[in-house]
């Protein structure tokens, strides 16, 4: 585990390119409570970082918000600049979401399901993408077989092949090795390591603390909503939660 | 022009992924059929034996079978959607809000036209009308109601998605909405089927195209506020 750093001060202008994630004081309500009560991080371009915490810490919504697909109730998240409230058309773009549903199509094959992705995505040469996608999570031999019939773990590794169809500087995994075999895990761990070595910069929320640790270059941990500490490389704390944000909240 | 071209071929892979999951999955075309083929029998019990009667009452109870049958189409195209997240993950791609609106339409369209396609032979043969004579007018008066239909079922189809009674939802709001359609159209059929091809007839398909496109106008604008959380 990387030594713990103290609060620190955020970059300056000087300092390009922007990093890849900066939230500052980044808030979410569900109803009276605050799944993140004002959360200040900051994690460099090409920087894998291992978000860890217990259930209900606020590593999901934190995901979602930077992948755009919930709104932050308080606070600012940019991507690589870019605020995901002000201009989420541009964020989508750059980045890529593993989440807990897999988001497939059951009547749909692997292959089908991949190229609908790929155009989705804008991609030219879709057949080719998916062809290697498909490869690369171990089920070209499954392409034309429809999704409804495969296993959680083989749609868990399809949803996988999906972050692989285009060039997303920005790859975010929630519990990317949930109902995956050995096999499957150490899939994951290949794929989380060529990412890095090729500077894309991947936010992993786990709760395999050591596995996903060993990978990554830094790490944050946040509990009950609050960021409580952030290590290593690549990722800085700027600034603790506003106090007595979950107490007020959710009481 | 570009944008427009991409946003076109984004609306068609969604509609083309749509009725390749229905052709497979066979969820929507058979319940809805007969549902519909159903609405139109029992209707045809309640009016009695009298030919006049099931004749003159044939393009309401044509309209109301297509307007019941489509509540259904659209439930069960956002259905597939709901499943597994496919739909948050949809609205994650860099994609147009209205490109997802558009395709979720064509596919409700194609599908209300085939239910649409196939109820009119059905009501030629139950209620005795001569369809045969019409129908260049009928499938005008088809093609456009159908469009009102997907246009106003895809909007509200989006509003109900998440919500815990969706199933009671949707009709509640999407039916008041359609009533002027339901009009225009059940009266467009009935100056189709008097042979009145140029005067009543004219003026219902017109205010059919007027709602046509405040409907698409208005669901391409608003439907990405629902897709969002």
């Amino acid at each position: 585990m990387p030594q713990t750093t103290i609060y620190a001060a955020p970059r300056t202008r000087e300092q390009t390119p922007p990093p890849a994630v900066a939230t500052n004081e980044l808030a979410r309500l569900f109803g009276r409570s605050a799944a993140l009560a004002g959360i200040s991080l900051q994690v460099d371009a090409g920087a894998t970082v291992a978000l860890l915490g217990p259930n209900g810490a606020g590593k999901t919504t934190l995901l979602r918000i930077l992948a755009t697909s919930l709104r932050p109730s308080f606070g600012s998240a940019l991507v690589h600049g870019v605020d995901v409230t002000l201009r989420p058309d541009l964020v989508r773009r750059h980045v890529a979401y593993l989440s807990h549903a897999t988001g497939l199509y059951d009547d749909l094959t692997a292959a089908e399901n991949l190229r609908f992705a790929a155009a989705m995505r804008g991609l030219p040469d879709a057949r080719a993408a998916v062809d290697r996608a498909l490869a690369a999570v171990d089920l070209a031999a499954d392409a034309a077989r429809r999704v409804h019939g495969f296993s959680a773990g083989m749609r868990h590794r399809l949803a996988l092949g999906r972050l692989l169809l285009g060039s997303p500087s920005l790859i975010l995994l929630d519990e990317p090795h949930a109902t995956l075999d050995a096999d499957g895990m150490a899939l994951v761990d290949e794929l989380i390591s060529g990412w890095k070595a090729s500077g894309v910069t991947v936010l992993v929320a786990s709760h395999q603390a050591e596995r996903v640790t060993r990978l990554a270059d830094g790490f944050a941990r946040l509990d009950g909503g609050l960021l409580l500490e952030a290590g290593g490389q690549g990722v800085t704390a700027l600034k603790p939660s506003p106090l007595g944000w979950p107490s007020v909240v959710g009481a | 022009m570009s944008a427009l071209r991409a946003d076109a071929a984004v609306a068609l892979q969604i509609a083309r992924k749509d009725a390749l999951s229905e052709l497979r999955g066979r969820q929507i075309a058979g319940s809805t059929l007969f549902f519909a083929t159903l609405v139109l029998l029992l209707f045809g019990f309640a009016l009695g034996p009298d030919p006049r009667r099931l004749a003159d009452a044939a393009p309401g109870l044509l309209w109301l079978a297509i307007v019941f049958g489509s509540l259904l189409i659209v439930a069960r195209l956002h259905q597939l959607e709901t499943e597994d997240g496919a739909l948050e993950e949809l609205a994650r791609y860099p994609i147009e809000r209205h490109a997802i609106y558009l395709g979720k339409l064509l596919a409700g369209l194609a599908a209300v036209i085939v239910l649409g396609g196939v109820l009119l032979p059905v009501v030629a043969v139950l209620y005795a009308i001569p369809v045969v004579a019409a129908w260049p007018a009928l499938a005008a008066t088809l093609l456009l109601g159908a469009i009102g239909l997907a246009a106003v079922g895809t909007f509200y189809a989006g509003v109900t998605v998440r919500m815990q009674a969706r199933e009671v939802m949707l009709p509640l709001l999407m039916l008041p909405v359609v009533a002027p359609l339901l009009l225009a159209a059940v009266k467009a059929t009935t100056a189709a089927l008097g042979g009145n091809p140029l005067g009543d007839l004219a003026a219902w398909l017109q205010l059919l195209v007027v709602f046509d496109a405040v409907m698409i106008a208005a669901g391409a604008a608003t439907y990405g506020h629902l897709l969002e959380e």
